[in-house]
C-alpha cells in the first residue's frame, strides 16, 4: 500500500511546475498558462484521491524527506511529509477547490480579457504548491515556512490589479496583519524547538508526545523563566495561536480579510475562503495533541472563536457589497471552527472546516458569476431579480446559502450543529473556569446562528429576488460552461457533504452515520487520532461531557434550537427583503448602523497604531539619531577641527623654524629609541 | 598551496593594469579580470565543500585549515611577522561572497559610472584584493595591512564618484572607521603585550590558542586586561559592523556612494566587522564575551529594533536599505553572543545571506535609479507597469529581506533565533530573542510600505523621457544574486555545514563563567 505515498511529494510538486510554466512560458501559451494549472491541479486531485484511498485502507505515512539543516551537537531541521486521515482529507479539499478555481478562472479572467494572466496563474500555482505543502508538513517549522509562503501568494494575488490604488494597499495590509500574528507563531516555533528539541507533529518522538510525557513526569524538558511545564506549554500554545488568529482572521487580527476582497474573486474563493484562511484552524487541529494538554489554551481558543463568530456576523448584516457580506461570513464561520476546537470538538471542527470549504468556495464563485454578469459591480442594491436570468448560478448559490445558514439537510446544518453541541455538552460538563468560558462561547455561537441566517438570506433576496434595480441587472452578461461547471460540482457538494457525519440522525435512528468520526479516529501514528485527543482532553485538560436531557434528548434539543434560530433569521430576512422593491431597513438601527458600517472602528484603531503611533515614533527615532547620536559624532569632529586649526599655526612657512623642529624631533626620537633599544 | 596568493596577485595586478588602461575598455577589462578570481574562488569553494567540509576552525585547529600558506617574512620587536593565509568554514564562504559580488558589482557599474572609468575600476579591484586578504590572512600584521587597505580605495570611491555630499560622507567614513581601527589596534596590542613570552609570532592561531589556554594577562588600571582589550576591540569592530550607537557614518556613506560601491559596502565591508568580532572577540576572548553577554545582546537587540525604526522613517529607498542593514547586523550580534551552534552558525550564515540580499537590494534600487533618476518613495508610483522584471526582482529581494522561507534570510534568522533562545550564557535569553524577533514585523512594515508607494499603484513619474525596462547587463547580476539567495535558502547546507564545523570549536569555552 505504500505506492500512493511514494508519489505524495508530487501532489505539491505538480502545481509548482505549473507555477514555473505559467511564469516563464505563460505568455507564449494559449490561455496564459491556465491549462498547465488545470492539468497540474487535476493531477494533484487524482493523487490526493489515491492517497485518501490508501489511508482509508489503514495506512499512514510520516517520513522525513530532506534535512534542511543538520545539527552536529544540536537538533536538526527537516522537511517531511505526514499523511494521516486529517491530512488526506485536507489534501482532497485543497486540490479539489484549487482545480475548480482554475477552471472558473478561465471564465472570470481569460474571458473577461484581463492582462497579466501568466502572473495570475503563476500566483495560483505557487499558492497551491505552498498550501498543499503546508497541509502535509511533518513538523512545525516546515508548517511555518509554507504558512509564510501562502501569505506571500495571498499578497501577490490580492494585489493582482496593482495598477489601481486600492489592491496594493489591501495586499500590504493583509501581509502585515498576518505577519504580526506570525511573529508570535515564530516565537512559538523557536520556543518549541528550544523546549523539546524537535518540531515533529506526530509520532512517539513528536513534541506533543514529549509534552504529554513531561506532564506525566516521564520525560524532562527545558522550560524557561522558571515556569512549570504545563504553564510553559500553555505559553507556547498561545504564541502559536497568534499565527492562527492572523491567518484565520480571528478577532482582533481579522481586519485584513474584508480588504482582501480587492483581489480577483476566484482568488477570494480559493485563498480567502476555503483554504488559506483554513490554515490557521488546520494548524490547531494538526497539533491538537498539544493544545489538548492545556485547559487555559483551550478556553482562550473557544472564547476567541465564539466572540469572533458573533462579532463578524453582526457586521455582515449591514454590508452592501456581495463579497463583503461573504468576507464577514467567512470570519464568523472560522470563529465556529475555533469554538469547536476550544471546546474539545476536534471532529466537529474538521467537519465544519470541510463543509465550509465547499459551501463558501461555492458562494464566492457564485458571487464571481454574479459579478461577471453585473460588469464588475458588486453592490447588491444595484442587483435584484437575477434568479430568472442566471438559473444555474441562482440554484447553486441557494444551495450554498442554505448550507451557510444551517438549514437541514444542507451541509452547514450538520457541521454547525455538531460544533454547538460539543460546546454545549463540554461547557456543561467541565469544571471551573473552562466550563464557564465554554458556555459563554457557546452562547455567542448560538446567537450568531440567527444573524447568519439573516445576512445570508438578505444577500440572496437582494441579489436574486425582487425586480431588477438597474439596467445591468435587467440584461446581465452571460457566463460560460467554465463558470457553471465548478458551481454545479460545489452546489451538489454543499447539499450533500454533510451526510459524511449525521450525528443527530445516527442517535435518533441507531444507524451508523458518523463516518467522519470513524475516519479521524483511525491511524497508526501517535498523537494523530481523535481517540487519543479525546483521552488527553478528558484526562489532562479536564474537558468532560454532560447531557442534561440524556444523550439523545440533548442532541435533538441542541439541533432543534440551532435550526430554529437559523430559520428565524431566514424568516426575518424573508419578511424584510423578499419583496419586489426592498428598502434599506438598516437605517432603523440608528447610530448602531454607523458603528457596524465602520466595523466597530477596528480598522481605524489599527491604522492609528501604524500611522499614529509607530510612524511618529520612527520619526522621533530618526530625529534623535540625526540630532543626538550623529550630533555627538559631528561634535567630536568639530572639536578636532578647531584644535587642528590652532595646531596649524605651527606651520609658519619659515624654513628655519621647520629645520629647528625637524632637528629637535630627530634627536628626541634617537634618544628614545636608544633608551628602549639598549644602546646606552 | 598558492591559491590565495594567486587570488591576491591577480586582483592586485588587475587593479594596476586597469588603472592604466584606456577609459573606453576599462569596464570590460576589469570585469573580465575580476571574473578570474571569482571563478577560482568558486572552484576553491567546491574543493572545500568536497574535501574540507568537516575541517575545524582556522584559529583553534589551524592544522585543519585549507589552502594554507605560511612564509616567514620579517622580524619586528621580537615578533616574527609572516605571510600566513588559510581558510576555514567561516572565511571560505565570505571570501567567495567577496569575489562573486565584486564581479557582479562591476557589471552593475557599466551604466552608472561614466567618468574616469579606469580609475574607478582599478580602485574596485584594489578593494577586492584587500578584502580577500582580510578574510584569508591568519597573521595579525598581514591582516591589519589588508584591513586598513580597504579604507583607501573606499575613501576615493565615495569621495570621487559619489553624490552631492560625497566629500562629507567620504571623510566621515574614513575618519570614523580609522579611529575605530586605532582603538582596536590598541586593544589587540595590549593583549599581545599581556601575553608576553607566551607567543613568538603574531599568527592569529598562536594568539588564540594562548588566550584560550588560560594565559595570565594581568590587569590594567585595576581592570582585567582581557576585559579592557575586549571592550576596545569590540568598539573598533562595532563601528565597522555597524551597531547602535556607532552607526551614523553608514547612511551617509550609502546615500552618497554610487550603486556598485554601496553593494560592496553593504555586501562585504560590513561583514569585515562581524567577521573580526567572531575571530577576535568571540574566539580569542570567549570567556570575557560571556561575562559581558547582557550588554552585548542588548546592543544587538537595540540595533535590530532601532535600525528598523529608523528605516521606517526614511523616504529615500537607499536610506531604507542602509538602515535595514543595521537591523540585520543586530541579528548577527545576537547570534554570536548566544554561544550556541545554531546561534553562532546562524550569525555567520546571516553574514553571507545579508551580503547577497543587501547587495541585491542596493543593485535593484540602483537599476531603478538609473531609469528614473530618483530614489525618493514619494516621487514615483506604479513602476511595475514600466519595468516589470526589475520590479519583480526588487519585490522578490524585499521579501527575501523580510525573511521569506526558502530564501537565505529565513534560514539565517531562524537559526539565530533558535540559537539565541536557548542560549545558556545569556540570562533571559528568550526575552532578548523575543524582542529582537519583532524586527521581522517592522521590516515587513517599511518594505511593504515602500513597495506599495513606489512600484505599485497608478503609474506616475515626472520625467521628460519615456521610462523603459533596464538593459540586460543591468538586470543579469540581479538574477544571479536572486538565484544564489534562493539556492542558499532551499539548501542552506551548501554553506551552513562548513560554517557549523568551523564555529563549533569556539563554543567550547573551557570553564565557562
Amino acid at each position: 500500500m505504500a505506492g500512493a505515498f511514494t508519489y505524495a511529494p508530487a501532489i505539491a510538486a505538480l502545481p509548482f511546475v505549473s507555477f514555473l510554466v505559467a511564469l516563464f512560458l505563460g505568455d507564449r501559451m494559449p490561455k496564459g498558462g491556465a491549462l498547465a494549472g488545470i492539468a497540474a491541479t487535476a493531477g494533484s486531485l487524482l493523487l490526493s484521491a489515491w492517497v485518501a484511498l490508501t489511508v482509508a485502507g489503514g495506512a499512514t505515512y510520516n517520513q522525513t524527506l530532506y534535512t534542511f539543516i543538520e545539527g552536529i551537537d544540536t537538533f536538526e531541521l527537516t522537511l517531511g511529509i505526514l499523511i494521516d486521515p486529517l491530512t488526506a482529507l485536507m489534501l482532497l479539499i485543497v486540490s479539489l477547490i484549487a482545480f475548480l478555481v482554475h477552471v472558473f478562472s478561465l471564465g472570470y479572467m481569460n474571458d473577461e480579457g484581463e492582462t497579466g494572466l501568466p502572473r495570475y496563474y503563476a500566483g495560483l500555482g505557487l499558492f497551491t504548491f505552498s498550501m498543499l505543502s503546508f497541509v502535509y508538513a511533518s513538523n512545525i517549522l516546515m508548517a511555518f515556512m509554507f504558512f509564510e509562503l501562502v501569505g506571500l501568494c495571498s499578497f501577490l494575488l490580492i494585489g493582482f490589479w496593482f495598477r489601481e490604488a486600492a489592491p496594493p494597499s489591501a495586499a500590504k495590509k493583509a501581509f502585515l496583519v498576518t505577519r504580526f500574528g506570525d511573529y508570535f507563531f515564530l516565537v512559538g516555533v523557536v520556543g518549541i524547538f528550544a523546549t523539546f528539541g524537535t518540531g515533529a507533529f506526530a509520532g512517539a518522538e513528536s513534541f506533543p508526545a514529549i509534552a504529554e510525557q513531561a506532564l506525566n513526569g516521564e520525560a524532562e524538558v527545558t522550560t524557561f523563566f522558571g515556569m512549570d511545564p504545563q504553564t510553559w506549554f500553555t505559553v507556547l500554545g498561545l504564541l502559536v495561536l497568534g499565527g492562527v488568529m492572523g491567518k484565520s482572521a480571528q478577532f482582533p487580527l481579522h481586519t485584513w480579510l474584508p480588504d482582501a476582497m480587492e483581489g480577483p474573486t476566484p482568488v477570494s474563493a480559493l485563498i480567502h475562503a476555503a483554504t488559506m484562511v483554513a490554515a490557521g484552524v488546520y494548524l490547531v487541529a494538526r497539533m491538537y495533541g498539544f493544545y489538548a494538554l492545556s485547559p487555559t489554551a483551550l478556553a482562550i481558543i473557544a472564547l476567541v472563536g465564539g466572540f469572533t463568530a458573533l462579532f463578524a456576523a453582526t457586521m455582515g448584516v449591514v454590508k452592501q457589497e456581495l463579497k463583503q457580506v461573504l468576507a464577514y461570513s467567512t470570519i464568523s464561520q472560522y470563529g465556529y471552527m475555533m469554538l469547536a476546537l476550544g471546546a474539545g470538538g476536534y471532529v466537529a471542527a474538521v467537519f465544519h472546516l470541510t463543509t465550509h470549504a465547499m459551501f463558501k468556495a461555492l458562494l464566492f464563485l457564485g458571487a464571481g458569476s454574479v459579478i461577471i454578469a453585473m460588469h464588475h459591480n458588486e453592490n447588491m442594491w444595484d442587483m435584484g431579480g437575477l434568479k430568472d436570468r442566471m438559473p444555474v448560478t441562482y440554484w447553486t448559490f441557494l444551495s450554498g446559502s442554505l448550507a451557510l445558514a444551517g438549514i437541514v439537510p444542507f451541509a452547514g446544518f450538520w457541521s454547525k450543529d455538531e460544533v454547538l453541541f460539543e460546546a454545549l455538552i463540554h461547557g456543561l460538563g467541565s469544571d471551573g473556569g473552562l466550563g464557564t468560558v465554554l458556555l459563554a462561547a457557546y452562547a455567542m455561537g448560538l446567537l450568531s446562528v440567527f444573524f447568519t441566517g439573516f445576512y445570508t438570506f438578505r444577500m440572496v433576496f437582494l441579489t436574486f429576488h425582487g425586480k431588477p434595480r438597474t439596467e445591468t441587472a435587467r440584461k446581465p452578461h452571460g457566463v460560460g460552461w467554465n463558470v457553471k461547471f465548478p458551481l454545479a460540482v460545489l452546489g451538489v457538494l454543499a447539499a450533500t457533504i454533510g451526510f459524511l457525519n449525521m450525528v443527530p440522525l445516527e442517535k435518533l435512528t441507531g444507524i451508523h452515520l458518523s463516518f467522519l468520526h470513524d475516519w479521524l479516529a483511525h491511524g497508526g501514528i501517535e498523537m494523530t487520532t481523535s481517540e487519543t485527543y479525546g483521552t488527553l482532553l478528558h484526562d489532562v485538560a479536564g474537558v468532560t461531557a454532560h447531557y442534561p436531557l440524556g444523550e439523545l434528548g440533548t442532541t435533538l434539543a441542541s439541533a432543534a434550537v440551532s435550526l430554529g434560530l437559523a430559520l428565524a433569521g431566514v424568516g426575518t430576512a424573508w419578511s424584510l427583503y423578499n419583496v419586489d422593491e426592498p428598502t434599506e431597513h438598516t437605517d432603523k438601527l440608528g447610530s448602531l448602523k454607523t458603528v457596524l458600517m465602520h466595523n466597530y472602528y477596528q480598522d481605524e484603531y489599527q491604522v492609528w497604531l501604524a500611522t499614529g503611533v509607530t510612524y511618529p515614533l520612527a520619526r522621533a527615532a530618526d530625529k534623535f539619531d540625526q540630532g543626538v547620536v550623529d550630533g555627538v559624532v559631528n561634535g567630536v569632529s568639530s572639536v578636532s577641527l578647531f584644535g587642528g586649526g590652532r595646531m596649524r599655526r605651527l606651520q609658519s612657512g619659515v624654513v628655519s623654524n621647520y629645520a629647528t623642529l625637524i632637528t629637535t624631533a630627530l634627536v628626541v626620537l634617537l634618544v628614545a629609541f636608544g633608551l628602549i633599544g639598549g644602546w646606552f | 598551496m598558492v591559491m590565495i596568493a594567486a587570488l591576491l596577485g591577480i586582483t592586485l595586478l588587475g587593479a594596476v593594469v586597469t588603472f592604466f588602461a584606456d577609459d573606453r575598455y576599462a569596464a570590460r577589462l576589469a570585469t573580465a579580470i575580476s571574473s578570474i578570481p571569482a571563478l577560482l574562488s568558486v572552484w576553491m569553494y567546491w574543493q572545500y565543500y568536497q574535501n574540507f567540509q568537516e575541517a575545524g576552525n582556522a584559529l583553534l585547529t589551524p592544522g585543519e585549515a585549507a589552502f594554507v600558506q605560511q612564509i616567514p617574512w620579517i622580524e619586528l620587536a621580537g615578533f616574527e611577522l609572516q605571510y600566513y593565509v588559510g581558510l576555514d568554514g567561516v572565511s571560505m564562504p565570505l571570501l567567495t561572497l567577496t569575489t562573486v559580488l565584486t564581479t557582479l558589482a562591476l557589471v552593475s557599474s557599466w551604466t552608472p559610472i561614466s567618468e574616469r572609468q579606469n580609475q574607478f575600476y582599478g580602485l574596485m579591484l584594489l578593494m577586492e584584493a584587500s578584502l580577500i586578504g582580510v578574510f584569508a590572512a591568519l597573521d595579525f600584521f598581514l591582516w591589519f595591512v589588508f584591513w586598513e587597505g580597504v579604507l583607501i580605495p573606499m575613501y576615493f570611491l565615495i569621495g570621487v564618484w559619489g553624490g552631492p555630499r560625497r566629500k562629507y560622507a567620504a571623510i566621515k567614513f574614513f575618519v570614523y572607521t580609522n579611529v575605530a581601527s586605532l582603538v582596536m589596534f590598541v586593544g589587540f596590542f595590549s593583549l599581545v603585550f599581556g601575553l608576553g613570552d607566551e607567543i613568538s609570532t603574531l599568527g592569529l592561531p598562536a594568539i588564540a590558542q594562548a588566550l584560550r589556554g588560560g594565559a595570565e594577562l594581568g590587569s590594567l588600571f585595576g581592570f582585567p586586561l582581557a576585559t579592557v582589550a575586549f571592550v576596545l576591540m569590540f568598539f573598533g569592530f562595532a563601528v565597522k559592523v555597524p551597531v547602535f550607537p556607532v552607526h551614523t557614518w553608514l547612511p551617509d556613506a550609502h546615500v552618497e556612494a554610487p550603486t556598485p560601491v554601496s553593494v560592496m559596502l553593504a555586501g562585504v565591508l560590513l561583514k569585515m566587522g562581524t567577521y573580526a568580532l567572531l575571530r577576535f572577540n568571540f574566539t580569542m576572548l570567549g570567556d570575557v564575551a560571556q561575562t559581558l553577554a547582557v550588554p552585548i545582546a542588548a546592543i544587538g537587540v537595540l540595533s535590530v529594533i532601532y535600525g528598523a525604526m529608523l528605516a521606517l522613517a526614511q523616504r529615500d529607498l537607499k536610506r531604507i536599505v542602509a538602515y535595514s542593514s543595521i537591523s540585520s547586523m543586530g541579528y548577527v550580534i545576537l547570534g554570536l553572543i548566544s554561544f550556541q551552534e545554531h546561534g553562532v552558525g546562524g550569525a555567520t550564515f546571516q553574514m553571507i545571506s545579508h551580503g547577497l540580499i543587501s547587495g541585491l537590494m542596493f543593485m535593484a534600487v540602483g537599476v531603478i535609479y538609473n531609469e528614473t533618476h530618483t530614489r525618493m518613495v514619494g516621487d514615483m508610483s506604479g513602476l511595475a507597469d514600466r519595468m516589470p522584471w526589475t520590479v519583480g526582482i526588487f519585490v522578490s529581494a524585499a521579501f527575501g529581506y523580510m525573511g521569506l522561507p526558502l530564501m537565505s534570510g529565513f534560514a539565517a534568522e531562524v537559526l539565530v533565533f533558535l540559537g539565541s533562545f536557548q542560549s545558556t550564557v545569556l540570562p533571559y535569553a528568550p526575552l532578548f530573542t523575543g524582542v529582537a524577533m519583532f524586527g521581522i514585523v517592522v521590516v515587513a512594515g517599511y518594505l511593504l510600505w515602500a513597495m506599495q508607494r513606489s512600484v505599485f499603484g497608478p503609474y506616475r513619474l515626472e520625467t521628460d523621457y519615456e521610462v523603459a525596462g533596464a538593459p540586460f547587463h543591468d538586470v543579469a547580476p540581479l538574477v544571479v544574486l536572486l538565484l544564489l539567495v534562493i539556492a542558499l535558502g532551499v539548501a542552506p547546507d551548501l554553506s551552513y555545514r562548513m560554517i557549523q564545523h568551523a564555529v563549533n570549536p569556539i563554543l567550547d569555552v573551557g570553564g565557562g563563567i
